[in-house]
Formats: structure tokens, C-alpha cells, sequence
């Protein structure tokens, strides 16, 4: 394995650190030092991609591929600047299309095209990318939220919502709101081991809600039935299990669970979110779900998850304006949400506002490539390779 | 009485009995309850009573899976029916010829449907006189035109005298389109009665319609 030189590495850093500036000083060392390969330039595309700086990331990017046609993480970085730069939708198409020709099985790849089809104006193809996409990974949730938003416009929100409801199930942030108002944190300690911990009531409560939070879903359940043994009206534990029954698709059971915190504990927060999601997940029980969301927006409006779950009833009972509104204040509290910029981005296409929901989409797309930190993960990837196809 | 009542649910459900659990709820309703009322005071507490049977211990995991079942199984019986009823409007709705975007249309429409209103929906690329030949074939009362191009949005006038021609100035002209919405004098100077701007404003003004019973068709 070549080892990579000092001022790289030193890039590689302040790159994964977010200082832009100084990585690309210790980038353009690595250049002058002699670092000249593919991986250099690829990661000179990203630091300037990260800094909006477009030409500079396709020029970089483009040696890259120049240099190694297989430089996966350039072809993204490539594909980025020019759907970022805009005007260049042609050219985006080309590549993420080259892209998914290179590394088929990456998703990312055909989520991207489908977004540059659908800037474009090809909707049709736009959808079969999404499809694509989803067959290669069916909990795609970014997949999910553009194919629904393209059930809106040719078919109306009736045919969309189940869509971005089960967008929502796959996003991360529904589990995250749960944990959250149940004040639990991944402390980056793993759950203990459920034979290992104490014989009381806390202890079991305490262990089955980190277990949860690892959707170590049985072994949750099982302490939350020794909590209930003891306790059978704690709160908090009958939530839990809603919690846990909801992720099983147990939607009734749920309900019944939640129903049963909430009668004997009005004001328990995630009995409420419990309720409400299983209301929501029940063809029938939109209007319940608009009662109970509403209440939880009121009582959580500093979460801009409550704001969205809000939102997405009222989107069931056609109250738009109302939703818009709710949308727009989950995305004021948290630019980066990802399901709140695709759910106002519907909104905003209902009420005919198509070029204010387009930049809605692509904010999403722009925050959920970053959370999912794709180019890290393929450059690493790339880098590892790097280093065996030198060793043969 | 609905404290009674709940119990007997609760058990119904409990004994995977679906339909001795709707005979409960039909039992409640000859008794006056009303039907948007049913799920808050009736179904909903015998749930809680159903969640609270599984944590005492009372109902296994199996037991409580198929008690859940049967209580899906009459959700239908205790909620409002989900498809609104038919208000008894109709609009026929097009996109303006020599315009060829769909979306707004279809959005609209979709959502006028889904109200209960009955939405003729002409496509697009629309000939004045085809609003004039379907308002006179349904009843009719009114028209919503979209219209995305500069060019097609002026061309809306001849929809409106198609319509005074045909002896129907009783029916409302609406447009919709971005041109309507950067120009405020443009809906006038092609005699729309009025713009609509999005699905939600179009609920509004057929919904006002259907109230006052001016649009039936």
C-alpha cells in the first residue's frame, strides 16, 4: 500500500473538518509535492464543492476522471457542482448517468439522475430512475419523497400521501423525534446486555430504551414487560411499547398501548407521538391523527419534527395553506431536515409555486447527500481500493 | 350507559368477536350517539381498556395480536365514512389551447375530486368551444381555465365570449395560471370572474359554491 503523503492527509483532515480554506491550501501542497494522482483531485472537487466554489469542483473533478475513469467519488463531486451551479442540467444528466453505468449498485446514482431528469423537465424518466433506485435499496427514503412529489403533480395529494408517509417511516428523523422526547442520546455506549441489568424498575426501563434506540426490538420488549409486570400502568414503559409495536407494523396494538398511557397519563410526550403516528399509519384515522399532532406541535414547538408530523395531517384533510405554514416553520428551526423540505415542497406545488418547490427539492437533495456523508464513504472506499490496485 | 357500553367492547374485542363488537357499536348509535362521536367516547376507551388488559397480564401477546385484529376489522363502524360526499358540483376544468402543462390542472383537480366535487377534466390544449359543448352537456356552472403561457392566459377572452355567445353568462369563469398571478388585471381584462391560485383556493371557492347551492350541476 502507498502511503499517502503528509500534506494529502492533512487535506483528507481539514476536509472532514469543514475548513475549507486551509484544506484546499494543504490540497494544493499535495499537488506541488508531486500527489498528483486522482484521489488529490478528487478530494480538491470536494473541499471546493463544500466551499460553493463550481468551476474550480468541476475542473478538479474532471482531472480526477480524466486521470482514473473508475474515480467513483469524482463522478459525484462532478454530478453535485453541476446540478448545484445550475444551468447545467444536460451535463448533470451525462454524468450521473456515467455514474450509475460505473457502480450500478449505488444508489445515490440514481436518486441523483432522477433529480437532474426531473430538473430537466423528462418526469418520466425522472420516475424510472426513482424506481431504479429503490430497487437496488426499497428503504431509500429520498427515492420515496421524489417519486411522491411526482404522484402529486400527476395525480393529486391523495395518491402522494401514502407516499410520504412511508418516506417518512424509512427517514431517520421519526425514530430520532421519539428518542428525543423521551430524552434519550446515543452517548456512543451500546446498549447493556438485558440478562446484566438490575431487577428494578428503572434500570429496566432505562436499558430497554437504549436497547430500542439500537432497534434491538425484542429484547426491549421483553424488559418492558418486566417493567409492566411490576408497574402495569407506567407511562412511560406502555409508550415504549407502542414505540416498539409501531415498528413492527402492530399499528392497533400500538394504539391500544398509547391509549392506555395517555388514560392514565395525560400529558406523556411520547404516548402522544405514539398515538398520533399510529393514527396516521391507519387508512381511516387521518382526522385523529390532525388532533393529536396539532396538540403535540402545540406542546413540542421548539422540535421541528412535531411541525412536520403536524403538517403531514393536515395535508390528509386538504387544509394546505395550514400545512405550508407548519412546514415552514419546521425548516425555520432546522434548515437541514430533510422530510420538512420535500413536505414543503409538496405543499408549495399544490399551490402552484413550481419554482419555489423546485428549490425546495434540491435544498433537500443538497442536505441529505451531506447527512448521508456519501462522498466520504466513497472516497474512503476508493482510497482502499487505491491502495490494492497498487499492491497487484 | 356508554361506560356499559365500552366494557362490552372491550370484551367483544378481547374475545375476537368482531361481530358482537359491532353490535355493541349499532347498539350505541340507536341509543343517539353520534356517528363522529363514536370513536373518541366509545372505540377509544375500550382500546385503552383492551392496551391496559395486555400490560396487566390479563391478554398474552397472541390473544392481544388477534384483539387488535378484530378492533381493525370495525374501525370503519366507529369513524366518519373517508370519501366525502358528493356536493353535487360539477367544473369542468381544461388547460387553455396552446398550452400544454398539466400539473396545476391535475393537482387542482385531484383535489376538488377528493372534496366530493365532480370535476370534468378536459386535459389539455382545450378549444374554447369544448368548455362551451361540456358546460351545456353536464350543467355546469363552472369553468376553470389554467393557463401557464403569456400567450395562452390572453387567449382565456375567447373562452369567456365563447360562453356569452352560447347564452351561458350564468356560468363562473375562473383562471389559474402563472400569468393570472404576476398580472392582477389580467383575470379581468379576459372576463374571468376570478383567479385561483393553487388547490387550496380552488377548495374554497367551489366549497362556497356548494354551500350556497349556485354551482350544482
Amino acid at each position: 500500500m502507498i502511503a499517502p503523503a503528509p500534506p494529502l492527509v492533512r487535506a483528507e483532515e481539514l476536509a472532514r473538518s469543514g475548513d475549507v480554506a486551509r484544506a484546499v491550501v494543504a490540497a494544493h501542497e499535495a499537488l506541488a509535492a508531486g500527489d498528483t494522482g486522482p484521489r488529490t483531485h478528487a478530494l480538491l472537487a470536494e473541499i471546493f464543492l463544500a466551499g460553493d466554489f463550481f468551476e474550480p469542483a468541476i475542473e478538479s473533478a474532471t482531472r480526477a476522471i480524466e486521470l482514473d475513469p473508475d474515480c467513483v467519488p469524482a463522478y459525484l463531486s462532478l454530478g453535485l457542482a453541476y446540478d448545484r451551479r445550475g444551468g447545467m442540467w444536460d451535463q448533470s444528466v451525462l454524468v450521473w448517468h456515467e455514474l450509475a453505468e460505473v457502480d450500478p449498485g449505488l444508489v445515490v446514482a440514481h436518486v441523483q439522475l432522477g433529480e437532474a431528469f426531473f430538473a430537466s423537465g423528462f418526469e418520466t424518466e425522472a420516475i424510472e430512475a426513482w424506481r431504479q433506485a429503490l430497487t437496488i435499496d426499497p428503504h431509500n427514503a429520498r427515492a420515496m419523497y421524489n417519486l411522491a412529489i411526482a404522484a402529486l403533480r400527476r395525480e393529486g395529494m391523495a395518491t402522494a400521501l401514502p407516499g410520504f408517509r412511508k418516506a417518512g417511516e424509512l427517514d431517520p428523523s421519526q425514530d430520532g423525534f421519539f428518542f428525543r422526547l423521551a430524552g434519550v442520546y446515543d452517548h456512543g455506549v451500546p446498549a447493556p446486555d438485558p440478562d446484566t441489568v438490575e431487577a428494578d424498575r428503572v434500570s429496566r426501563l432505562e436499558a430497554a430504551f437504549a436497547l430500542a434506540l439500537e432497534d434491538d426490538l425484542f429484547s426491549a420488549m421483553d424488559l418492558v414487560r418486566l417493567v409492566l409486570a411490576e408497574e402495569s400502568d407506567e407511562a412511560d414503559a406502555l409508550a415504549l411499547a407502542g414505540h416498539l409495536y409501531l415498528k413492527q407494523g402492530a399499528v392497533l396494538e400500538a394504539m391500544a398501548v398509547a391509549l392506555r398511557a395517555l388514560s392514565v397519563a395525560p400529558k406523556t410526550p411520547i404516548a402522544v407521538y405514539v398515538l398520533g403516528t399510529a393514527f396516521a399509519r391507519h387508512s381511516t384515522l387521518n382526522r385523529n391523527a390532525a388532533r393529536v399532532f396539532g396538540a403535540l406541535a402545540s406542546a413540542v414547538p421548539d422540535h421541528p419534527m412535531s411541525h412536520v408530523l403536524n403538517a403531514e395531517s393536515l395535508l390528509g384533510l386538504q387544509r394546505y395553506g395550514d400545512a405550508r405554514a407548519a412546514y415552514e416553520r419546521a425548516v425555520a428551526l432546522d434548515p437541514t431536515l430533510v422530510r420538512a423540505r420535500f413536505g414543503l415542497a409538496a405543499a408549495l406545488t399544490i399551490a402552484g409555486e413550481h419554482a419555489l418547490a423546485r428549490h425546495e427539492i434540491r435544498r433537500a437533495a443538497y442536505h441529505d447527500t451531506r447527512r448521508a456523508g456519501e462522498f466520504w464513504r466513497l472516497y474512503d472506499a476508493y482510497t482502499a481500493g487505491e491502495g490494492g490496485r497498487n499492491d497487484s | 350507559m356508554v361506560h356499559d357500553a365500552t366494557e362490552d367492547l372491550f370484551r367483544a374485542l378481547a374475545k375476537r368477536d368482531p361481530a358482537k363488537a359491532i353490535d355493541v357499536v349499532e347498539r350505541v348509535r340507536a341509543g343517539g350517539m353520534a356517528q363522529d362521536r363514536l370513536f373518541d367516547q366509545l372505540f377509544a376507551p375500550a382500546m385503552a381498556v383492551l392496551g391496559g388488559a395486555w400490560a396487566d397480564g390479563e391478554l398474552d401477546e397472541y390473544s392481544f395480536t388477534r384483539a387488535a385484529a378484530a378492533a381493525d376489522q370495525i374501525t370503519s363502524f366507529v369513524t366518519a365514512p373517508s370519501a366525502a360526499r358528493d356536493t353535487g358540483v360539477t367544473v369542468v376544468a381544461g388547460t387553455m389551447e396552446g398550452d400544454s402543462d398539466a400539473v396545476d390542472k391535475d393537482v387542482t383537480a385531484a383535489a376538488l375530486t377528493e372534496a366530493g366535487h365532480r370535476v370534468v377534466d378536459l386535459g389539455t390544449g382545450v378549444r374554447p368551444a369544448a368548455f362551451l359543448e361540456r358546460v351545456g352537456e353536464t350543467g355546469a356552472r363552472i369553468v376553470l381555465v389554467f393557463a401557464q403561457t403569456m400567450a395562452a392566459a390572453t387567449a382565456v377572452v375567447r373562452v369567456h365570449e365563447m360562453l356569452v355567445a352560447g347564452g351561458r353568462d350564468d356560468v363562473a369563469l375562473l383562471v389559474s395560471g402563472g400569468p393570472f398571478r404576476a398580472d392582477g388585471r389580467l383575470a379581468h381584462a379576459v372576463g374571468a370572474a376570478g383567479v385561483v391560485n393553487g388547490a387550496e383556493e380552488a377548495l374554497e371557492i367551489v366549497g362556497r359554491a356548494a354551500r350556497r347551492g349556485g354551482g350544482a350541476g
